[in-house]
């Protein structure tokens, strides 16, 4: 005969109520003693069947029960009754129409930071319906169907059920096995329904959904006229024509100074510029675009949507020697090109100094692949570049400012003689797949991010 | 024991049936060794993913069951050994292979009890099939069941508990029947 407290222990501990301590008390008692041990075995076992039989269990259980020997006085016997009724009701018709089910479990959250979130953002957490905002990071979802889908910030998700979400605004991938063919996802314009697929889908809060599969099929539903379209591998779609910011004519920065000794220069400030340049280009030059995009590939498919910025800064009413430290700030924003899911990991960049001076006359509105500076097709040329330094960005993306700095970075700047400095970005992490993300940053023509500054004491 | 596989061809077939019909014990094999649900989860997810690399190792008419115990018992402490912070790592290890082995001794026993507990599901009354539902088929931890049953989580625990222990007298009663 077991005692009763060690089958209470047993019971907490697979609960996952019994504090850690005890838990360890009671694992040495398991390992010790044969006749826990057994019980242990025993109780664990019953939980365990319960839970890896827990298909099995509706069915079993709408079975009529079978002993109802006590007599109950007649009201208390009518409940039971209605109770049992309509348990009997929600088992007969279970899953579809459960009080409140489980529909999703946040498997995975990297670096994640979450805001206006009414459901549980902890790993592992079961979700209900709900809506999921993720300001920073990459987080999936597992659906009860077996579909994953993975959100990339920003992303606002709506958790429909099983079977359904609603992607408010942002970008998520999709990786719907088998068994869950028909996984919808709708967004502000558009219906997607998975044909066998993984897929991703971006979408703006007014619309302007683009889909995008990397293998199978879908079904876009809701499109203009009430029209259906079939979307295959390799295949992209993008539905709605809101505009991107245009690039609008800048106020000239301002040189700043900051608190702590600090002076900050924006690339708007003075002969300040940035661009960026992309293999592939065969449109006009991108110095007045929003943003910079940044991207890099070994893969084929992929490898003329390599792309890399340039900026520079007026130092030229800085007295140099005076500078002992310095830093450039970069604002992520959202490029809108490709998944970061596709990238393997955590994304590597690094930021070259314009050593051959003859070169930093790059102009913004004029610079190309061919053009650009201090680099050949392949990359940074050595002998008109130097690498001061590198930074990461995780996957998933970074909401905060990007700080580049070290002793490197400083040194270059005071070398400078001709009073402008020009950077180069590259990414030295590739992609897994052709789809994979642009990085994007604010540019001096950005309508509301700050754009690149150098700041330095 | 188990059904031999015919041909290199059939493998995959085989090897799905095998699993198709073993699935619940592993599962319920590795849920003992690891409670953490989730972890118990990942952990299921990559012995099948072992076994079905290993499929060609497995001697046809051999007990599948204990083949999977055993790569399942290996991958449970691997996954273990993977966690930075443990608070005892000797004795978690020491604890999981005495229950894998205590799993192992009783395998027989144990199988008749999982018959038996189909049984006992059934004379369970209305009000205890309801907490069994909510905490195993919708997967509720007990506060989410407390919320629902407005129960206080420490009456819910208890609640549990008993019908649990209710579960293992009836199952045990009904091995002794059968046995005498």
């Amino acid at each position: 005969m077991t005692d009763k407290n060690l089958n209470d222990r047993i019971e907490r501990a697979l609960e996952g109520l019994l504090p850690e301590m005890d838990c360890q008390a009671l694992q040495a008692e398991i390992v010790s003693n044969p006749t826990a041990r057994a019980a242990y075995t025993e109780r664990a076992w019953l939980h365990s069947q319960l839970r890896a039989g827990r298909d099995r269990l509706p069915s079993l259980l709408a079975a009529p029960v079978t002993i109802r020997p006590k007599r109950w006085p007649i009201a208390a016997a009518a409940a039971t009754l209605a109770a049992c009724l309509t348990l009997i009701a929600c088992l007969l018709f279970l899953p579809r129409h459960q009080p409140v089910p489980i529909v999703a479990t946040l498997t995975q959250a990297d670096n994640c930071k979450w805001a206006g979130s009414d459901l549980p953002t902890k790993v592992d957490s079961k979700l209900t319906t709900g809506t999921l905002a993720l300001v920073e990071g990459i987080a999936t979802l597992k659906f009860e169907c077996g579909a994953t889908v993975t959100l990339e910030a920003p992303t606002t998700l709506e958790v429909t059920d099983s079977m359904h979400c609603r992607l408010v605004e942002g970008t998520v991938t999709a990786d719907v096995p088998e068994q869950a063919h028909g996984f919808t996802i709708v967004t502000p314009d558009i219906r997607v329904v998975d044909l066998g697929t993984r897929f991703g889908v971006t979408a703006g809060s007014t619309g302007n959904s683009q889909v995008r599969v990397f293998e199978g099929e879908v079904e876009i539903d809701g499109l203009k006229g009430g029209k259906t379209k079939r979307l295959t591998e390799g295949n992209a779609l993008h539905v709605g024509s809101s505009t991107v910011p245009a690039g609008q004519e800048p106020t000239r920065g301002q040189q700043v100074q900051e608190t702590g000794g600090w002076t900050a220069i924006p690339t708007s400030f003075g002969r300040g510029k940035d661009t960026y340049v992309r293999r592939g280009d065969n449109g006009a030059p991108l110095g007045t675009a929003p943003l910079l995009i940044v991207k890099h590939s070994e893969i084929p498919a992929s490898r003329t949507n390599e792309r890399r910025a340039a900026i520079a800064f007026d130092v030229s009413q800085i007295d140099l020697r005076k500078l002992t430290e310095a830093q450039i700030v970069l604002d992520p924003e959202p490029s809108g090109f490709g998944f970061s899911a596709l990238v393997p990991d955590d994304s590597r960049f690094a930021v070259y100094g314009l050593t051959d001076e003859s070169l930093d006359a790059w102009s913004e509105t004029e610079t190309r692949w061919a053009s650009f500076p201090g680099c050949t097709d392949d990359g940074p040329e050595l002998s008109q570049v130097h690498r001061l330094a590198e930074f990461w960005i995780p996957r998933g993306g970074s909401g905060s400012s990007l700080v580049v700095r070290g002793d490197a970075l400083a040194d270059f700047i005071r070398s400078d003689t001709n009073g402008l400095v020009s950077f180069l970005i590259v990414r030295e992490t590739g992609e897994t797949d052709h789809n994979g993300i642009a990085h994007g940053f604010a540019s001096k023509e950005h309508p509301s991010a700050r754009p690149p500054t150098l700041r330095f004491k | 024991m188990d059904e031999l596989p015919t041909s290199p061809e059939s493998a995959t077939e085989d090897f799905l049936r095998l699993l198709g019909q073993h699935e619940r014990h592993l599962a319920a094999f590795i849920y003992s060794l690891v409670p953490r649900a989730a972890d118990a989860d990942d952990i299921l997810q990559d012995v099948k993913v072992t076994m079905w690399r290993e499929f060609g190792k497995f001697q046809p008419g051999t007990n599948f069951r204990a083949w999977a115990r055993q790569i399942a018992t290996h991958q449970v402490l691997n996954f273990r050994r993977a966690v930075q912070r443990r608070p005892n790592p000797t004795l978690e290890d020491s604890f999981i292979e005495a229950v894998a082995a205590e799993i192992d001794r009783q395998a027989d026993d144990l199988e008749h009890r999982s018959d038996a507990l189909q049984h006992c599901l059934q004379k369970l009354s209305e009000a205890h099939r309801k907490i069994i539902v909510w905490r195993y088929f919708d997967n509720c931890g007990i506060d989410e069941i407390a919320s629902r049953s407005q129960r206080s989580s420490e009456a819910v625990y208890q609640l549990l508990s008993r019908i649990r222990g209710l579960l293992n007298d009836c199952v045990s009663r009904q091995l002794a029947t059968q046995n005498s």
